[in-house]
């Protein structure tokens, strides 16, 4: 329905503005069709008209440091298993904190949850996104047929 | 006050518990990896790696099917048939 109402209200729209469109449209349906059930649902129907924030690198880039610096470390320590193994569970761990920041940055309303209630969230985030891509795709085909001439 | 912190680290196990065992679904539900050699449980920070790169990959799918509706929409004349069974299509 929101679709609907974007693709035909202005005929006058840029092809970017109908991006636009297309997309805010896409993903208030997606988020619609939970009913409320969902924080990411929520957070994506109030997210709406505020700029989607950027994920920065910085995470990324400082988890890479990190492991090039206990490469460092385990080539260069003449000590026993037990600190190389203290080395790789920390390593482990700021790895997984690290992650979970990037994903809790990609999840609407995600920087505000718990481990547990991320992951559940996620599981019904990416189901959500693949019917969206779903629905699209058939769209995108529909319109190419559409706009096929005719023979 | 020990009864205390058995509570609380039987509630930190009963959450890891949670954790793993939903990890384990959101493995499931993420696209095979050609290369993976590896049939062992795969590590947490494995798992939400994968997981970031899928959801990038998807939303980078959403963007690209906006690009081509946006074209293809604009191409299609509003009162023509099509854009009827389109309209139909949605509703």
């Amino acid at each position: 329905m929101g679709l609907q109402r974007c693709k035909f209200s202005n005929k006058n729209m840029s092809i970017f503005e109908r991006k636009k469109a297309i997309k805010l449209s896409a993903d208030t349906a997606m988020a619609s069709a939970r009913k409320g059930l969902t924080c990411w649902s929520r957070a994506l129907i109030s997210n709406r008209d505020r700029p989607v924030p950027t994920t920065t690198r910085r995470a990324s880039s400082a988890c890479k440091k990190i492991v090039k610096r206990s490469r460092r470390i385990r080539r260069t320590a003449k000590c026993g298993a037990a600190r190389k193994g203290q080395i790789t569970r920390s390593i482990a761990q700021c790895l997984v904190r690290k992650r979970t920041q990037i994903l809790k940055s990609l999840i609407p309303g995600g920087e505000f949850m718990n481990e547990v209630c991320l992951i559940e969230e996620t599981l019904d985030y990416i189901t959500s996104l693949r019917v969206q891509v779903d629905v699209m795709r058939s769209l995108a085909s529909a319109s190419a047929r559409a706009s096929e001439p005719h023979n | 006050m020990s009864s205390r912190r058995w509570r609380e680290s039987s509630r930190t196990n009963m959450s890891e518990e949670q954790i793993t065992q939903l990890l384990s679904t959101l493995r499931q539900l993420l696209p095979e990896i050609p290369h993976s050699h590896s049939h062992k449980a795969s590590s947490a920070a494995k798992v939400l790696k994968q997981t970031c790169n899928y959801i990038k990959t998807l939303h980078r799918e959403v963007d690209d099917l906006s690009d081509r509706l946006s074209q293809l929409l604009a191409t299609i004349d509003a009162d023509s048939a099509e854009a009827a069974i389109i309209r139909s299509l949605l509703t």
